[in-house]
């Protein structure tokens, strides 16, 4: 039981994936987000060597459709998996194999693929799909969160009769370097996709502050100076 | 503010990292463990770029002290950072620059390094390297956990009269493979060292399953029916 969405700004080229399941830590097996490469991510029962072998692939200049292919050549239990791959160019491949457990699928849009297992039905990527067009202008990240709030609101995990709670959730934004852009996560929690977005929130009040004080130390303020005027801001806007 | 304990299994040459800090999401900035290489830290005011920089060396073969240089010869504001790095044979370089701001320094020894800067003081990173050491014989991810334990129990951040809270942490431990063992985050909470000993407590639970669940499809146990066989053991 799991949805996720991948996706990419076409205006900045960035790449990225939301994910939330029943599952626990679902952000530690989410390898396949590299910058300048694409995006690859293998789930239902997941072979963990697909992303990062998948990364390397698309490295190389390999196309999503046929690193599908050598996933299947390379793999026993293919027919197991879930897996989505999207390349900095934003061309797809998707596949659920038909041993993936409840109702499963994928459907991909404009520079994005949703795709999960174990859900109520497909109106649950509709609602993915939806959240994730909804503002084509906002910043990766708020469009993958939509995204998976969509997708929770269009009933998420589970069967008509017995609603799977979402208890693990990410999203990862990669830009042009090494390391994340936006990579927030929550692990273990009964509201787990209510959380990411309180995470998410409070990350991107930080963003530019953890930023500046990085690449300019002699300039930067305390953090506890800089949390104060936060909360000091936030007070001054609900009075 | 923040404290770390970088480590290596003698036994195993797993390599991982614990740490904890007043920052939001340090797990973000925490992609600094490889299979096989090492695993290294930058902190206090980190430059982002070192990580990567230091796993590429470390997976050249560059020892510890080498990568250490690399950074220091990369980076205008060298003194602003502290920096840990631990190659695969175990071998530990640490750098506190004077920019660095409160309390900051580090305790370092072949196959770890305890390292904090806005700390209550110099006991936080003995304790921590006490909490590490305390039983050798376990699992990394069990060590790396001790010694942030051990750290918080210490004292932790700030100065005596005020105490600056753990708002996230991350446990992160690799062995073999590409991905990794354990990757663990809490990113934002009121007392995230205690959330991660849940979080931790609740995966370990889950370990083993998730692992043959993703090996072996064919049979596997639903999630719910194999929940089941946790609460009839409990």
């Amino acid at each position: 039981m799991t949805y996720s969405i991948i996706g990419r700004c076409a205006r900045t080229g960035r790449l990225g994936l939301g994910i939330t399941t029943f599952s626990l830590a679902v952000g530690g097996r989410c390898e396949g987000v590299a910058a300048n490469i694409g995006v690859c991510k293998t789930q239902a029962f997941p072979n963990r060597t697909n992303d990062p072998l998948g990364i390397k692939l698309l490295a190389q200049g390999y196309l999503p459709a046929r690193v599908m292919e050598m996933f299947a050549a390379n793999d026993t239990e293919h027919g197991y998996r879930q897996v989505a791959i999207m390349n900095r160019d934003g061309k797809i491949a998707a596949h659920t194999g038909p041993g993936c457990r409840g109702w499963a699928g994928h459907k991909d849009d404009a520079d994005c693929v949703a795709f999960g297992n174990g859900l109520l039905g497909p109106q649950v990527l509709d609602g993915m799909i939806e959240g994730f067009l909804a503002r084509p202008d906002d910043a990766l990240e708020y469009r993958l969160m939509r995204a998976i709030e969509g997708g929770r609101d269009a009933g998420g995990q589970g069967s008509a009769d017995a609603h799977r709670p979402e208890r693990s959730a990410a999203i990862k934004v990669v830009d042009r370097r090494d390391f994340p852009d936006v990579d927030v996560r929550v692990d273990v929690h009964p509201a787990a996709v209510a959380e990411l977005r309180r995470v998410l929130e409070e990350f991107k009040l930080y963003e530019e502050f953890y930023r500046g004080r990085d690449t300019d130390p002699g300039k930067a303020i305390p953090q506890d100076v800089f949390a104060a005027q936060l909360k000091a801001k936030r007070a001054s806007r609900t009075s | 503010m923040t404290y770390t304990i970088l480590g290596r299994c003698a036994k195993t040459g797993r390599v991982g990292i614990g740490i904890a800090t007043f920052s939001i999401t340090v797990g973000r900035y925490a992609h600094c463990a490889r299979s096989n290489a090492g695993v290294t830290i930058s902190q206090a005011f980190a430059n982002e770029n070192n990580n990567a920089i230091a796993l590429r060396l470390l997976d050249q073969g560059f020892s510890a002290q080498a990568v250490l240089e690399h950074l220091k010869a990369n980076d205008a504001y060298y003194t602003y950072r502290q920096i840990g790095v631990i190659d695969r044979t175990g071998a530990a370089a640490a750098y506190t620059g004077p920019g660095v701001r409160g309390w900051a320094g580090e305790v370092a020894g072949d196959n770890y390094i305890a390292t904090g800067n806005g700390l209550v003081g110099q006991h936080v990173v003995a304790a921590i390297a006490r909490g590490f050491l305390a039983e050798p014989d376990t699992d990394l991810e069990h060590r790396l956990l001790m010694g942030i334990e051990y750290g918080r129990d210490a004292g932790g951040q700030g100065t005596a009269g005020d105490h600056k809270p753990e708002r996230s942490s991350a446990l992160l431990v690799y062995s073999r493979h590409v991905h990794p063992d354990i990757d663990l985050r809490v990113d934002l909470h009121a007392t995230a060292v205690e959330e991660l000993r849940r979080i931790y407590v609740e995966y370990k639970q889950y370990e083993a399953y998730y692992r043959y669940r993703g090996e072996h499809p064919r049979g596997a146990l639903s999630q719910e029916a194999f929940m089941k066989t946790i609460a009839a053991v409990a």
